[in-house]
């Protein structure tokens, strides 16, 4: 363990690459996110390994492409309007099944939008912005500390599943700092010397592609890749409950404003409503079952995001028959306010006449 | 006596299914020759990007990859950036079309050059988007006609081709950039010669070295394969002009 | 002190973030829960720039506060954004050399201090900064010098003389609110 450090979300997800063994960075600058590649640009020269700033965000997501290629691990990582650059390198790597790790921090869109804070991507990043039948794993920090255990877990699950993995930040957590303290990389290394390029040495050569014109065997490509999706909706699905057990209203909500509505729950609470917090970690594959069986016995939910309500979609549906959610959120800018949560709800006891306020 | 085999860098029983009179066999055929040679097939990751070029991998009996169309480049940068963070010696070169070196990835190449990347790209010209059916590319000659500049191309109504290795040979990273071709047996003999220099200054670690060959393509051409050849030795070579536009290795 | 919210808010250079950052660390090396948020945007010396600094005994949920318990304004502009963001019995210091004296407000506590002008008489107007958290400091009374010292130290590491003058700049601030009658 090491002590106590103030992180930035960026410099922590920098800091835990390089513990998880990253070894190449690519990438190119946009706010709110450069602090990642201006941290590793100094550190990795250090250590000569294989950092470049990259002519695009079009030729970062490639490198990455060849790098992991290679058997070596890459992290690359942009925002929101230059994401919707990478998406075609993202399909391939899906396809090719290369395990690049992307954090994207969020800003506003649509569009080149602003660096203001948003959560707007989680449609582009769970449902997949490239072509084909194809999923990235998502996965959801809240918090600094989350940031840094987050990237070991993409680490970790993209040599797994040989998938890329997405980390989604928002723009607030990643330019907000809390004290953190770095643990060690808990995962194991995964072994990779079954397909990776490294020169056909004592072995046959192989070939990484996407390209297949023989229609019988595309098809089984592809559901082989379904297959291996199915596999990871089995076993990696990640979430966090907070005050459920007895809860008469479950808020759905991700990332760092999901925090918040844990003080909305605090807040209820002492008012004698018992409300509670459903957050998934990860966002694909999405915690359906999980959400509805909670939806079995508690029939009202509130999702609240800062968009116009793109997970609101995946709760949906996850819940049961006779329960219903509600939705409160912006798009963009200053995060919702406690209180402004705090009405939104006012307003959703009410219709629903739930007692005890 | 053998006087010839198929080079250990080709697949074993493999047949190229390029169309007759198409130069990507014979490139690929020297590539192959030259990586015997220098002993490079066990340590060599080849990328190969969209169009006929892809095929590569087919044929060549080394690691490959393929990138999306134009981002070979990028992708050899990233491959050779990593084996060197592995402490891995190894060869890394691209084989591209014109379309896709010089076109839709002209800013990964360009970049890659500039940078000095320690990788070799082998650019097939054959003035035109050959495996979609003949469509005006960015090498296509004034006058050309294609299936996309059916009135033939003009300065007016579409602008001007590139010359990829003047170009390349203007960026400073650049090691060696050369043009060549395939039409006859003295040019052959060059093109491997011009090949084989550019990997010496990858192993050497020089910096980028980059060979663009002009190729036939009789299918789109609507020619024989005699008279394509004819054409790049009485026309497409006095447009594109063989030679060497730099060689840093003749610096002292 | 269950949970303490700050804004720290200024112009670009006069050590706004850096006020915040040190607040942070003096405060999480004392095993409080802390946060610190900055606004970003397009980089620009001398724009408007403000941090916000939560500290708490317990986790913190809320991360952007509507209000804050203190309210440090460095210059008239942010002065004049910030003024309402100060709770009810909440604090605002004021850099007085560069804004004027002016309460509109009967349910919070002035603190009209000349910032600037007392850190050019110690011989660097950087340190403007670290008198407003020596202030700040006199305010809660629960921030260790011992803290202060560490956090400086790591923050400047070699340059001993500048060191020097930003503790002199944060005692004087100290002083200042225990010993003046304030305006």
């Amino acid at each position: 363990m090491s002590e106590k450090q103030l992180l930035k979300g960026n410099i922590a997800i920098a800091k835990a690459a390089l513990e998880a063994g990253c070894k190449c960075y690519f990438g190119y600058p946009i706010t709110p996110q450069s602090e990642i590649g201006e941290f590793l640009s100094l550190e990795m020269q250090k250590l000569d390994l294989g950092y470049v700033c990259a002519e695009s965000e079009i030729g970062a997501i490639n490198m990455a492409l060849g790098a992991t290629a290679t058997g070596t691990k890459a992290l690359v990582s942009s925002s929101s309007c230059a994401i919707s650059l990478m998406q075609e390198a993202l399909s391939y790597a899906a396809s090719d099944e290369l395990p690049i790790v992307l954090v994207n921090v969020m800003r506003a869109g649509p569009g080149q939008g602003y660096i203001y804070p948003s959560q707007g991507d989680y449609n582009q990043a769970t449902v997949g912005g490239g072509n084909g039948d194809y999923h990235t794993i998502v996965l959801s920090p809240s918090s600094v500390e989350e940031c840094a255990l987050m990237t070991y877990r993409a680490f970790y699950l993209s040599q797994k599943y040989k998938n890329p993995v997405i980390l989604l930040v928002d723009g607030f957590l990643g330019q907000m700092a809390e004290g953190v303290e770095l643990v060690k990389n808990p995962y194991p290394e995964i072994d990779n010397s079954s397909w990776i390029l490294s020169g056909a040495n004592n072995r046959d050569s192989r070939k990484i592609h996407s390209l297949e014109p023989n229609q019988d065997k595309l098809n089984n490509h592809i559901r082989n890749l379904s297959a291996k999706y199915k596999e990871i909706e089995k076993n990696e699905v990640d979430y966090e409950k907070y005050l459920c057990d007895d809860a008469e209203i479950i808020i759905t909500a991700f990332g760092s404003l999901a925090r918040a509505a844990k003080e909305v729950c605090n807040h209820y609470r002492k008012k004698g409503v018992r409300i509670g917090l459903f957050r998934p970690k990860t966002l694909w594959p999405f915690p359906y079952q999980e959400l509805g069986e909670l939806s079995k016995k508690i029939k009202i939910f509130v999702d609240i995001e800062m968009n116009l309500g793109q997970m609101l979609k995946d709760v949906k549906l996850a819940l049961s028959s006779g329960a219903k959610v509600s939705f409160i959120g912006k798009p963009v800018g200053d995060w919702l306010k406690l209180e402004e949560m705090i009405q939104g709800i006012e307003n959703i006891i009410k219709e629903n006449q739930v007692a005890s306020l | 006596m053998q006087v010839y085999s198929v080079p250990k860098s080709i697949k074993k029983d493999s047949k190229f299914t390029f169309c007759s009179g198409c130069d990507h066999g014979l490139a690929i055929k020297l590539v192959a020759q030259v990586l015997d040679e220098l002993n490079l097939r066990e340590k060599t990751l080849a990328v190969a990007s969209s169009g006929c070029s892809v095929f590569l991998y087919n044929f060549l009996d080394v690691d490959c990859i393929e990138s999306p169309h134009g981002r070979a480049a990028a992708v050899a940068t990233g491959a050779k950036r990593a084996f060197r963070a592995q402490k891995q010696d190894r060869f890394v070169f691209t084989y591209q079309g014109d379309g896709d070196f010089a076109s839709i990835g002209l800013g990964e190449s360009i970049h890659s050059a500039l940078r000095g990347e320690n990788i070799s790209i082998i650019c097939i010209n054959n003035t035109n988007y050959g495996m979609t059916g003949g469509q005006m590319g960015p090498t296509s000659t004034m006058g050309q006609i294609t299936t996309t500049s059916p009135l033939g191309r003009n300065e007016y109504y579409h602008g001007y081709p590139i010359k990829a290795a003047e170009h390349i040979a203007l960026c400073d990273g650049t090691c060696f950039s050369a043009r060549c071709a395939l039409f006859d047996i003295k040019n052959i003999i060059n093109t491997k010669k011009q090949i084989k220099h550019a990997f010496e200054c990858q192993i050497k670690g020089l910096g980028f070295s980059f060979v663009e060959i002009l190729s036939s393509c009789p299918t789109n051409w609507r020619l024989s394969p005699k008279d394509a050849h004819k054409k790049i030795e009485n026309e497409i070579s006095k447009i594109y002009p063989i030679g060497i536009f730099k060689d840093k290795t003749n610096d002292n | 002190m269950t949970t303490k919210n700050f804004i720290i808010s200024g112009a670009g250079g006069q050590g706004v973030l850096s006020l915040g950052v040190a607040l942070a660390n003096i405060f999480m090396i004392a095993d409080k829960f802390v946060s610190f948020c900055p606004c970003y945007g397009a980089e620009m010396r001398g724009g408007a720039v403000n941090c916000e600094v939560n500290v708490s005994d317990n986790e913190l949920f809320i991360l952007q506060n509507s209000k804050a318990d203190f309210v440090v304004a460095m210059n008239q502009l942010s002065f004049d954004k910030f003024i309402s963001k100060v709770k009810e019995n909440g604090t605002i210091i004021v850099n007085s050399s560069l804004a004027k004296i002016n309460k509109t407000r009967d349910d919070i506590k002035y603190i009209f201090v000349p910032l600037t002008q007392e850190a050019l008489k110690l011989g660097n107007i950087k340190t403007a900064n670290s008198i407003a958290l020596g202030i700040l400091s006199g305010l809660l009374g629960n921030i260790l010098f011992d803290n202060v010292k560490k956090i400086y130290k790591k923050a400047l590491k070699d340059k001993t003389e500048l060191l020097q003058k930003n503790l002199d700049a944060y005692l004087l601030g100290f002083k200042y609110i225990k010993e003046k009658e304030c305006v």
